[in-house]
């Protein structure tokens, strides 16, 4: 098993068919790369709106307790 | 022994009779039929020999096509009148009443399509040798269609847009069913056993008739409970 | 509840937390695994293995084409399998699963039809062909479409779930008979032209990268439906308490005031 090709121009060219391979392979891994960070990127957004609106409902409930003590 | 209002019958004979007191809204898609056929040769072209070699196909193209037209109809009216909600609470296994409904569509539907192809067959140069085959084709055909096309309607039937989505959905069901029955049109032009490519059709009728029901029942059922 | 059989492995792992905590401990090694296989089987094939005889370069296209075609095929089966079991035992996790596998499946076709056009240009000279493969692929990415267009069309949550299940299952039946149709179909009217390459014919040097690939895809559709399966958790169960806890624990002080 030994190198197809001498040098990486070559690998770029592939005799004349790198326009064809390396849009194929490049569109797919663009695809494929997509399907792996979008749902990164959610987790990450989906993490902190639990945590912000968990922070809201504690500063709620902090303000309905008071309210409860102060109207006494 | 049932209600003669319910069960397979029952329901075949109400569709029918709903169906005639709607003639002319069912008729539509027979006329969209005969009206698209003439758009062919005016889109393509004139000539005999060339309409010959298309018309198998394009003619169950536009069958396809009127099929697709009228299925969205199957249930749309029994759901905005609360009989669809009559149906599910009906004492029968689901899916006989709705094989009844089926029915009444084709034969309103499928049947008159097939009673009109040999003209529209004329219309467009079809080969004598595949007039009887196409009516053959076309009368299991639709039938197929309209099994399969209520699954879809069945699962669209609550939603506003639903014509779009039901063809979305639909569509690629309907693809064994155009290759066979075009092809079995052509093989009997060429002179080839058009028997083969009919007996297939009619083993996807019977699939489906099998099949289908139940998939509309729990979609049915599915869309009721909203 | 079962006649003396225990089904709570099964419904435990229907549980989402379950679900979550167990893939989040296998994430980094799919992570490693994937990529791995990933980057071999591509500098394998693309620089490695040999050209074809007839097709020149242009036949390292291969080596994502037929990975995706398979696992786009087997996702649309384990989309239905999973809406299946959701329609059945009425698990919420395997309705996520479900909904999780579309997309991912629709790229998938997607891929596998964009590399076969590419590689259909040097090949026989044109972008498209209408023969049985491409034509079957296409055909599945309307599937694929349906069960997404379903599932966002409905109001409810729940009905969109139930219908894209009864939905994909309808196509999982008519799968095969569509795939034996458009091969009959094509082999009536083909053309004398070039078949598409053929796997068995292929030399051992050209095989080997493929089957990494493969695996390579395996690997990857596993990744990212668990990904996108923990995300679609995570957005459903965000009121529970475990899910708060875990938010807290994995977002450091510097969010909060």
């Amino acid at each position: 098993m030994k190198p197809q090709f001498d040098t990486l121009q070559q690998l770029w060219h592939m005799a004349g068919h790198g326009p064809y391979v390396w849009t194929a392979v490049l569109v797919s891994l663009a695809v494929l790369g997509w399907l792996l960070i979008r749902p990164v990127q959610q987790q990450r957004a989906n993490l902190q709106a639990i945590v912000r609106q968990a922070q809201r409902e504690e500063l709620q409930q902090a303000a309905s307790t008071q309210q409860a003590e102060g109207g006494k | 022994m049932i209600a003669s209002s319910q069960g397979f019958a029952g329901y075949l004979r109400r569709d029918l009779l709903l169906a005639y007191r709607r003639r002319g809204e069912v008729a539509s898609p027979l006329i969209f039929f005969v009206l698209v056929s003439t758009l062919i040769p005016l889109g393509i072209s004139p000539d005999s020999a060339r309409l010959a070699e298309l018309a198998p196909g394009m003619i169950w193209v536009m069958a396809l096509l009127a099929t697709l037209l009228s299925t969205e109809s199957l249930f749309a009216s029994d759901y905005q009148d609360g009989s669809l909600e009559q149906l599910l609470i009906s004492p029968q296994l689901l899916p006989l009443p709705v094989l009844g409904k089926i029915l009444a569509h084709w034969l309103v539907t499928g049947l008159p399509l097939t009673m009109v192809s040999p003209l529209i067959g004329l219309m467009l140069s079809l080969p004598a040798a595949g007039l009887m085959p196409m009516m053959a084709s076309l009368a299991l055909g639709t039938a197929c269609l309209s099994l399969l096309g209520a699954v879809g309607a069945a699962l669209t039937v609550s939603l506003r847009k639903g014509g779009l989505l039901l063809s979305v959905l639909v569509i690629p069901l309907y693809m064994p069913v155009i290759i066979f029955g075009s092809a079995a049109v052509q093989a009997a032009i060429d002179g080839l056993n058009w028997l083969g490519p009919l007996a297939v059709l009619g083993a996807m009728l019977s699939a489906a008739a099998a099949l289908c029901p139940l998939a509309i029942a729990g979609a049915l059922r599915l869309v009721s409970n909203n | 509840m079962a006649s003396g059989r225990n089904w709570n492995w099964f419904h435990r792992m229907g549980s989402p937390r379950w679900f979550y905590e167990t893939t989040g401990r296998w994430l980094p090694w799919l992570w490693v695994l994937t990529l791995g296989l990933m980057l071999i089987g591509l500098v394998w094939g693309l620089a490695f293995a040999p050209q074809d005889a007839k097709q020149g370069n242009s036949f390292r296209i291969i080596y994502l084409h037929v990975p995706a075609s398979f696992l786009a095929l087997a996702g649309y089966y384990l989309m239905a399998i999973a809406g299946a079991i959701g329609l059945i035992w009425k698990m919420k996790l395997s309705y996520m699963v479900m909904k999780s596998a579309a997309p991912i499946g629709a790229a998938l076709t997607f891929i596998a039809l964009f590399t076969g056009a590419v590689w259909g240009k040097p090949t026989w000279g044109t972008y498209w062909v209408w023969d049985a493969r491409i034509t079957s692929m296409l055909i599945l990415l309307f599937l694929y479409l349906g069960v997404l267009a379903l599932q966002y069309a409905f109001h409810s949550q729940e009905t969109g779930n139930k219908a894209s299940a009864i939905l994909a299952l309808v196509g999982t039946v008519n799968i095969p008979i569509i795939y034996k149709s458009v091969d009959w179909w094509y082999t009536l009217h083909q053309p004398a032209t070039i078949k598409f390459t053929s796997a068995p014919s292929m030399h051992p040097d050209m095989f080997q990268p493929l089957l990494v690939m493969i695996v390579a895809m395996y690997s990857f559709y596993a990744l990212a439906l668990i990904l996108h399966t923990r995300t679609e958790i995570l957005r459903r169960e965000r009121k529970a308490g475990w899910v708060r806890e875990l938010a807290q624990r994995a977002q450091p002080a510097e969010v909060r005031q």
